[in-house]
C-alpha cells in the first residue's frame, strides 16, 4: 500500500516538475516576445512623442543641443500662435469637404461600377473590368501634369472641385465592391426579382446594406487617404483660402521661418482629425488595408 | 391529367409547359419537355440530383431562359415575361431571407418595392405573421431565428405577393429531419386553406408522396412518368420510377419468361424456382426480364417451404422499431426484405422468401414495366 502510495507521490511530482519546466520555456519564450514588441513599439512611437513634447516647448529650448525628453517650460504658444495668425480654420474645411467629397463620391461610383461588372450582363463588361484592372496599374502621380492641364481646361484649379476629381481614379475600391458583390448568394437576386425588385433597389436595398462593414471600411480608409494626400492639393491651389491642412503646413513654415515649435503645432493639428477616425474606427481600418492588400478578412 | 383535382378545384392546366428545351452550352438539361399543372392541384417535381427538375422550376419562375418552347400561366403566354410580372412566388432551398432586414421587413419587401404605403405594408406582414404565427418574431432579423422559424419567414414572403402559383425548391432541405416532417404537415395545412397551385420540386420522396396529389417524376432532363402518388408506388411505368419511389428501394434480378396468357407471365427465377407475375395484356414478353419486387412485398417463410421464391442467408437485421429491415444474400443476388414489427430473424439464419403474383412487376430489356 505504502509503495503504491509512494510510486503514485513520485508520478504527480514527475508531472508537476514537466509542467512546471514547460512553463518555464513559455514563459521565457512570452517575455522575450513582450520585450521585443515592447521597444519595437518605443521605437516606432517615439518620433511621435519627440514631435509632440517638441511642440510644447520654447523655440529656445528646441534648437539647444542635447537630448531633452521632457519640456523645462510647458508652453502653448506654438499652438497659439498657429491657431491664431494662420488659416489653420479655413484650410480644416477645406480639408474637409474635399476629403467628404472624395469619400463620398468614390464609393457612389465604385459600388456602382463593382455592381455593373459584378451582376449586371452588358456589351463590354470584359474590356470595362480589364481597364479597371489595368488601370489599377498606373501610379496616380504619374498622371500629374495631364490632371493639372485637364483641371486648368475645367477652370478648376483652386477649387474644391479642382482637388476632389482627380481623386475618384480609384480601381481598387471597384475591384473590393466586385468581389464582394460576387459572393452574395444568387438567391438573394433571384428572390429581389420575383419580388419586382429594380437593379437600383437591388443595390441600395439588397447589396449595399448586405455589405454595409465593406463600405464602412472603405469609407474611412478612402477618407484617411484624401484627408493626408499632399502633392496633388499642392499643385492644384496657390490661394491660402483654398488650401488643405496638408498644404497649408508648408505655408506656416515659409511665413514664420524656421520654426520647428509651429511647425510641428500645425502637423498635429492637421493629423488629429485622422487620428481620432483612426482610434475610433481600429477595426474597419486594419479590415480596409487587409481587403487592400487583397486579403479578404 | 386533365381531370378534376383532388380538392374538387375546376379542372384546366394552370401551368402549362409546351415542349421546352433548355441547353446549357452543349448539355441538355430538358429536352421537349411538357407538362400541365391543374389549378388548385400540390405537384411535386420528383427526380435525383441533375435531373432537371430545379431548371425546370426556374423556367416557370421566370428565372432561367427557355431555349426553345413556350410557358404558359393561367393560359397566358409568359415565356418571355419578367419573373415579377408572372403572380408567381418562389420559396427557396437556402430560404434568402435579406439579413440585414426584420422579419416584418423581409414579409413585406415586395410591397415595400412596389412602393405600398407603410401601413399597407405593416397590415399585410401581420396578415401573413398571423397565418403563419410569427406575430412575435416580427421585429427580430433572421439570424435571431430558427430554421423552420426562417422558412416560415420565407413562405410569408410568398404568400403577401397573394400569387397565382407557389413554386417551392426544395424548401425543406436545410431542416433537420423532425422539424421537416413539421414543416411538412404546415405545408399540407397551407394549401388546403389556401387551395392555390403549388408546384415543389423535391429529391425526397417522402415529402413528394406526402404532399402532392400529383408527381412527375423526372430523369435526365424528361419526364419518366406522371400520376398520382400510388400510381407510382403501384404501378411504375417503367424500371428508373419503380427504383426511385419507396424506400428501401425495389428489389432488382434477372428472370426468364416461360409463358405470357391472359395478363399473367411465368417466369423462371435465379435458383430454378418460378413465380408469376402480372403483366399487360398487350405485352409479348419472351425470353430475359428483370423482376422488381418492393422488400415491404417480400413474405418471409422457412427455407423449406415449396412456396417460398428463393431461400438465403441473412447477413444484416436494422431493426427500426416500428419495422423490421433484412439483407439477405440469395442465389439472385442481395435482396432487401421489410417486415412489419419485430421480426425474430438473425444474422446468420436460414431464410425462405415468398413472392405474391399481385406485387410482382416485371421490365423489359429497355427497362419499360410490361
Amino acid at each position: 500500500m505504502s509503495a503504491a502510495a509512494g510510486l503514485a507521490d513520485d508520478a504527480v511530482a514527475a508531472v508537476s516538475a514537466r509542467r512546471l519546466s514547460r512553463l518555464r520555456n513559455v514563459n521565457l519564450l512570452g517575455l522575450v516576445a513582450t520585450v521585443a514588441t515592447v521597444l519595437a513599439a518605443i521605437v516606432c512611437a517615439f518620433p511621435l512623442y519627440w514631435g509632440l513634447i517638441t511642440t510644447f516647448k520654447p523655440e529656445d529650448e528646441i534648437v539647444r543641443p542635447g537630448v531633452q525628453l521632457w519640456p523645462e517650460h510647458f508652453t502653448f504658444q506654438n499652438y497659439w500662435h498657429v491657431l491664431t495668425t494662420t488659416k489653420i480654420g479655413v484650410w480644416y474645411v477645406n480639408s474637409l469637404v474635399t476629403s467628404a467629397g472624395v469619400t463620398v463620391i468614390v464609393l457612389a461610383m465604385a459600388a456602382g461600377a463593382g455592381y455593373a461588372i459584378s451582376q449586371l450582363d452588358f456589351p463590354g463588361r470584359r474590356i470595362f473590368w480589364g481597364l479597371i484592372l489595368a488601370s489599377f496599374m498606373v501610379p496616380i502621380p504619374a498622371l500629374i501634369v495631364t490632371h493639372f492641364e485637364l483641371m486648368s481646361q475645367f477652370h478648376w484649379i483652386n477649387t474644391w472641385a479642382g482637388v476632389i476629381a482627380p481623386q475618384l481614379i480609384a480601381p481598387i475600391t471597384v475591384i473590393i465592391y466586385k468581389q464582394f458583390f460576387d459572393s452574395v448568394p444568387k438567391d438573394f437576386r433571384e428572390a429581389a426579382a420575383i419580388d419586382g425588385a429594380t437593379e437600383f433597389q437591388l443595390l441600395f436595398r439588397i447589396y449595399l446594406p448586405m455589405n454595409w462593414g465593406i463600405t464602412t471600411a472603405l469609407a474611412i480608409i478612402t477618407f484617411i487617404g484624401a484627408w493626408n494626400l499632399f502633392l496633388w492639393p499642392f499643385v492644384a491651389v496657390t490661394t491660402d483660402d483654398q488650401m488643405n491642412i496638408t498644404v497649408g503646413i508648408t505655408q506656416v513654415h515659409d511665413a514664420f521661418g524656421v520654426s520647428y515649435g509651429r511647425d510641428l503645432a500645425v502637423a498635429m493639428l492637421a493629423a488629429l482629425p485622422v487620428a481620432i477616425v483612426y482610434l475610433v474606427f481600429q477595426r474597419k481600418v486594419t479590415q480596409a488595408i487587409m481587403l487592400s492588400a487583397g486579403i479578404k478578412g | 391529367m386533365s381531370a378534376p383535382t383532388a380538392n374538387g378545384n375546376e379542372a384546366g392546366p394552370h401551368v402549362e409547359l409546351r415542349r421546352v428545351t433548355k441547353h446549357y452550352g452543349a448539355v441538355t438539361a430538358i429536352s421537349d419537355l411538357s407538362l400541365k399543372v391543374e389549378k388548385g392541384s400540390f405537384t411535386a417535381l420528383l427526380g435525383p440530383s441533375g435531373c432537371g427538375k430545379s431548371t425546370l422550376l426556374r423556367m416557370i419562375a421566370g428565372l432561367e431562359a427557355i431555349t426553345a418552347g413556350q410557358c404558359f400561366i393561367d393560359s397566358v403566354d409568359v415565356t418571355d415575361v419578367p419573373p415579377a410580372q408572372r403572380r408567381i412566388a418562389m420559396v427557396f432551398q437556402s430560404y434568402a431571407l435579406y439579413p440585414h432586414m426584420t422579419v416584418r421587413q423581409n414579409i413585406a419587401f415586395s410591397l415595400s418595392v412596389a412602393g405600398a404605403p407603410r401601413k399597407v405594408q405593416h397590415e399585410r406582414a401581420l396578415e401573413v405573421a398571423r397565418i403563419l404565427q410569427l406575430e412575435s418574431y416580427l421585429d427580430r432579423r433572421p439570424a435571431e431565428l430558427s430554421g423552420g422559424q426562417r422558412q416560415r419567414v420565407a413562405i410569408g414572403r410568398a404568400l403577401v405577393r397573394k400569387p397565382e402559383v407557389f413554386l417551392f425548391d426544395e424548401p425543406l432541405s436545410n431542416l433537420d429531419a423532425k422539424l421537416r416532417v413539421q414543416m411538412r404537415l404546415e405545408l399540407a395545412k397551407l394549401h388546403a386553406d389556401l387551395r392555390t397551385t403549388m408546384i415543389y420540386v423535391t429529391h425526397d420522396q417522402t415529402e413528394a408522396m406526402t404532399l402532392a396529389d400529383k408527381i412527375v417524376v423526372l430523369d435526365k432532363g424528361t419526364i419518366s412518368q406522371v400520376g398520382s402518388p400510388l400510381d407510382l408506388y403501384n404501378h411504375p411505368a417503367n424500371k428508373f420510377v419503380a427504383a426511385f419511389i419507396g424506400s428501401p428501394s425495389m428489389n432488382f434480378f434477372g428472370a426468364e419468361i416461360a409463358a405470357a396468357h391472359d395478363g399473367v407471365a411465368s417466369v423462371v427465377l435465379p435458383g430454378g424456382r418460378g413465380a408469376r407475375a402480372r403483366v399487360r395484356n398487350d405485352a409479348r414478353p419472351d425470353g430475359p426480364v428483370e423482376l422488381g419486387v418492393r422488400p415491404e412485398h417480400l413474405a418471409l417463410t422457412s427455407a423449406d417451404d415449396p412456396a417460398a421464391a428463393f431461400s438465403g442467408s441473412v447477413v444484416i437485421v436494422e431493426r427500426l422499431g416500428s419495422a423490421t429491415i433484412l439483407y439477405i444474400d440469395t442465389p439472385a443476388g442481395p435482396l432487401i426484405a421489410q417486415g412489419e414489427g419485430n421480426l425474430a430473424a438473425r444474422p446468420g439464419e436460414t431464410i425462405g422468401l415468398a413472392l405474391s403474383e399481385a406485387n410482382v412487376h416485371l421490365f423489359g430489356p429497355t427497362g419499360e414495366a410490361l
